[in-house]
């Protein structure tokens, strides 16, 4: 069907104003957190399942891709059109539906913000607790589709954890519930395996989450180091000695540079790297696990150790690490932030390859990172504009995700496969490793509409075998 | 299907050796999968043996099942056909044990009571609590996803499996996950493979991450003389910043069940509320005490119990069921309903079971939403069957309206002829049904013993 009938017929559904297709607007979408571009053919605000149902069965009978949009926030290009079609622009699905305590269990649409789900459940005495660094702008759809994590992700676990049901608009046009308000429906677990499908399934119109009462209490420290090694040795440590911290997040000095000059939250300028611990729960034993974590901290070479007094000084704390990312980009034009996990004990040894990888490539590499998950996020910058030392960057980070595969680890712990990664898959899954994935992918979208040309590598016919 | 038997025994002989193939009846029969009886058990003894053994099933056209512990075999319809039993239990071996990273790898036919008790030599656990633990293997666990008490605060197997390798219904293997917490390289396929019940491939390692040792722990045991005021207990519980790690709620028959040293049948009541605790001494002592009070302000009569003997009190409540005398002629099912339902639930089946003359014996995880009930016919009911497929029809009816679902986990034979094992599917079918087409195009891998047929 010919461009302009097509639009026609996406303006019939969703109303004449919440079709975009001019140069100038289309230009909006063709971006996202990675780095690279490429523009859709037309761009549809929807504002229910019916409309994204009927805007799907559209692109289904014309065999035109489409994918969805939240935040736009995610950093592997997972939003870009590669194959051109229709960016579903969901942010206006941004109802919270229902919040049912006693079932703990609430029901938003997926357009809604991180944090607006946070700041409404949080009158109740409830939370919902993966929290991306990205919560202000990184919508519920966009958590799901990567399975995204964040600070408190090393105790309560990931958004996959968190997802009990889904609400999904098939590749063909079908509406289907899956999972729900209740538990170990029968079947294959489609939630599951939705979650961190990276838009490649279909799009989510309503997520079903678990809710969790506020802890009791929490008491956040910030734990200051002379040696970035001492510091990662510590997060072993801790949990060596049989304590689960809220959060184990790590900053080091370059990014500690960075977030002070935007945030001012006081963090020592020459130091060389800072933990943000926090623990949480009943408050009976908080106390004593704070002076646990502070010794241990101190008998591995922390130099000082600050325990919050208040809501206000651990907001403070927070703004700095929330901000990290941002601050960074003070540093540089751009910078790519590559996303490898390795087992916790390995974090000293990476750190200090990542460092020399920095070396070899004579480029810049701040660290600020999930370090209870072994989750590292080194940030490499560079400028834009100047081609050579892009591919050198490339080339470095490549290198990184190497190494955390060698150290046991894998090639993304949360930001997802996307454009950027899918020629790192070969590092982690073997051919037959891949093909299976391809079965679930068919078996989810046979024309290949949903978000096409993402996450896998080109099939090469060898089937090997590990 | 037609697959010639004597030819595959001869192959799989070569592969395995013949000590490890067997076909006379007294084998076959008791390793028949819902009465349907297998002509050949084989003992693989690695993963790749597993791998040689489906391919050789898959060229010579022949079904098969994997069996682990054989604790959750009562579930699922009866397979459509079925030539071969895969055991698994020479696969029990220790793959990778990283304390210090909280994680561990065995072969799946490893038994749970067997990883916990390694693991606890370094001061850690895996907190998934089916019951059987001492007979559930790893790969059993995961297939059926089988769940215990501390679902409440620790969730099921999908929240603790980090990777598996599996074989495939072509022969071919495949890995999924890892061993680090955090991984969303490509889709995540553990999802896909936990709860599939054997269709979809054999689970032959999985790596699942651990927890450390609490301090700590003790069990708060209310016994009430109405349900009423036991279900008050758990939504005061679920409302307060209190952290069980677990919350059973017993009926009468259930009560009965446990060891009298316990003491509780002492207490007049008929319902109990068991509340498991584990953390540090100051957090279990304040639960302690706040958990007391409210089972007493609730018109309870609370006990409590600690350490060793909170231990043997969940060893008891979580195979209340199992430890029942044998009934041949009784139905345990499984319904799912959201968490604040289960009451209305449970009194819901003791009417069923009434009206019908079985007796029941009920157990809920209660703040999870998930009754496990017994129903067996009075002795001297004339066809053994008609009650307990109402009762159960009726309740799954009930859990379907509340946006749940009734599986049957236990059952007498022809039981299953007339009341399905899983009930009917919901509107994410036909995707199910392709992944089953995909991975499983020939249905050779448990056929039909899953949701509608898959
Ligand atoms: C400063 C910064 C900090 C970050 N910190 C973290 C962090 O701590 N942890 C973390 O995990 N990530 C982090 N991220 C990455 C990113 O924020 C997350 O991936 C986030 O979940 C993306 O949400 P979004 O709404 O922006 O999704 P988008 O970027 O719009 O989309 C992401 C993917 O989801 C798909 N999608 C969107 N909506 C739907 C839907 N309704 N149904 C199906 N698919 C859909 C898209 O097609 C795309 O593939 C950070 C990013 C930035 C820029």
């Amino acid at each position: 069907m010919a461009h302009k009938v097509f639009v026609e017929e996406l303006r019939k559904i969703v109303g004449k104003g919440n079709v975009l297709d001019s140069d100038v607007n289309l230009q909006l979408y063709q971006y996202d957190a990675y780095l690279e571009e490429r523009r859709p053919d037309a761009v549809v605000f929807v504002h229910s399942t019916e409309e994204v149902a009927r805007v799907v069965k559209l692109c289904n009978v014309h065999g035109v891709p489409f994918v969805p949009r939240g935040g736009g926030t995610n950093l592997s290009g997972g939003t870009i059109p590669l194959k051109g079609g229709v960016v579903l622009e969901m942010i206006r699905m941004n109802r919270l539906l229902e919040v049912d305590t006693a079932n703990l269990r609430a029901r938003v649409q997926p357009g809604m913000f991180n944090l607006e789900l946070g700041n409404s459940l949080a009158p109740l005495g409830y939370q919902y607790l993966p929290d991306p660094a990205s919560q202000k702008a990184a919508t519920l759809g966009g958590n799901v589709a990567e399975n995204s994590g964040g600070p408190h992700c090393f105790k309560y676990g990931v958004t996959t954890n968190h997802v009990m049901g889904l609400t999904v608009v098939l590749p063909d046009g079908e509406i289907a519930e899956i999972g729900g308000m209740a538990p170990d429906t029968p079947g294959y677990d489609l939630t599951g395996v939705f979650v961190g499908s990276e838009g490649t399934f279909g799009i989510c119109t309503e997520v079903v989450v678990r809710i969790l009462r506020q802890a009791e209490g929490v008491k956040t420290m910030l734990a200051i180091y002379d040696s970035i090694e001492r510091g990662s040795e510590t997060v072993s440590a801790i949990v060596a000695a049989g304590m689960i911290p809220a959060t184990l997040e790590m900053m080091d000095q370059l990014v500690i540079q960075a977030v002070e000059q935007s945030i001012h939250c006081g963090l020592p300028l020459d130091c060389a790297t800072v933990l943000i611990i926090e623990v949480d729960g009943l408050k009976d034993d908080l106390e004593a696990q704070t002076e646990a974590i502070v010794n241990l901290c101190k008998t591995h070479g922390a130099r000082e150790v600050r325990v919050a007094k208040d809501d206000a000084e651990r907001a403070l704390l927070w703004a700095g690490r929330r901000g990290a990312f941002g601050a960074v980009a003070r540093l540089s034009p751009s910078y790519l932030v590559c996303d490898g996990t390795v087992p916790r004990t390995a974090l000293p040894v990476v750190l200090k390859k990542v460092a020399e990888v920095g070396k070899k490539y004579d480029l810049k590499i701040p660290n600020v990172f999930h370090a209870g998950d072994g989750n590292l996020h080194p940030l490499i910058l560079f400028d834009w504009r100047n081609a050579e030392q892009k591919e050198r960057v490339m080339k470095a980070g490549m290198e990184i995700l190497e190494l955390c595969v060698q150290l046991g680890g894998t090639i993304s712990g949360e930001h997802g496969v996307g454009l950027e990664k899918m020629d790192a898959m070969r590092l982690v899954h073997t051919e037959a490793d891949i093909r299976s994935q391809l079965m679930v992918k068919r078996a989810f979208d046979p024309q290949d509409l949903a978000n096409p040309g993402k996450i896998f590598p080109a099939l090469q016919e060898v089937a090997s075998v590990v | 299907m037609s697959c010639d038997v004597a030819s595959l025994q001869r192959h799989l002989e070569e592969i395995l050796g013949a000590e490890h193939v067997a076909s006379d009846p007294g084998s076959t029969a008791r390793f028949s999968v819902d009465g349907v009886v297998p002509a050949l058990i084989v003992r693989p003894g690695t993963q790749d043996e597993v791998a040689q053994v489906v391919s050789a099933c898959a060229a010579a056209g022949a079904a098969l099942v994997p069996w682990g512990g054989g604790t959750g075999m009562g579930m699922g319809n009866p397979p459509e056909h079925l030539e071969v039993v895969v055991r698994l239990d020479r696969l029990d071996r220790i793959v990778e044990f990283d304390a210090d990273n909280l994680c561990v790898t065995v072969e799946a036919g490893m038994p749970l009571g067997r990883l916990q008790e390694m693991v606890a030599g370094s001061q850690e656990l895996l907190p998934l609590d089916p019951p059987d633990s001492d007979k559930v293997t790893l790969g059993g666990l995961v297939a059926a996803n089988q769940s215990g008490p501390r679902r409440l605060l620790h969730g099921t197997a999908r929240d603790w499996v980090l990777g598996m390798r599996l074989v495939l219904p072509n022969g071919e293997r495949i890995r999924c996950g890892g061993r680090v917490i955090k991984n969303v390289s490509g889709y995540d396929m553990n999802k896909l493979f936990i709860r599939s019940f054997g269709t979809l491939g054999i689970i032959t390692e999985v790596t699942v991450k651990l927890l450390p040792m609490p301090v700590a722990t003790a069990t708060v045991i209310g016994v009430f003389p109405e349900l009423s005021g036991a279900v008050a207990v758990v939504e005061k519980v679920l409302a307060s910043f209190l952290l069980p790690e677990a919350m059973d709620l017993l009926d009468q028959a259930a009560l009965k069940l446990l060891p009298p040293a316990l003491g509780l049948q002492a207490s007049a009541g008929n319902f109990a509320l068991a509340i498991g605790l584990a953390g540090s001494q100051e957090t279990v002592d304040r639960q302690l005490r706040d958990l007391e009070a409210l089972v007493s302000g609730g018109g309870g009569s609370p006990s409590t119990f600690r350490e060793m003997d909170a231990k043997k009190v969940w060893a008891a409540i979580t195979n209340v069921l199992e430890m029942a005398p044998p009934d041949p002629t009784r139905v345990v099912c499984k319904v799912a309903v959201p968490i604040g339902r289960i009451a209305g639930l449970m009194t819901s089946a003791r009417v069923r079971a009434a009206e019908q003359d079985l007796a029941a014996t009920m157990i809920a995880h209660a703040g999870s939403g998930v009754l496990r009930a017994a129903l067996s016919p009075a002795p001297a009911s004339p066809d053994g069957l008609s009650g307990t497929v109402s009762a159960v029809e009726a309740l799954r009816k009930e859990a379907v309206a509340l946006g749940g679902s009734l599986v049957i986990q236990e059952a007498p034979p022809g039981f299953k002829a007339r009341v399905d094992a899983w009930g009917r599917p919901g509107s994410g079918f036909a995707t199910m049904r392709r992944i089953k087409a995909e991975f499983d195009p020939r249905g050779l891998c448990s056929p039909g013993r899953f949701l509608s047929g898959i």
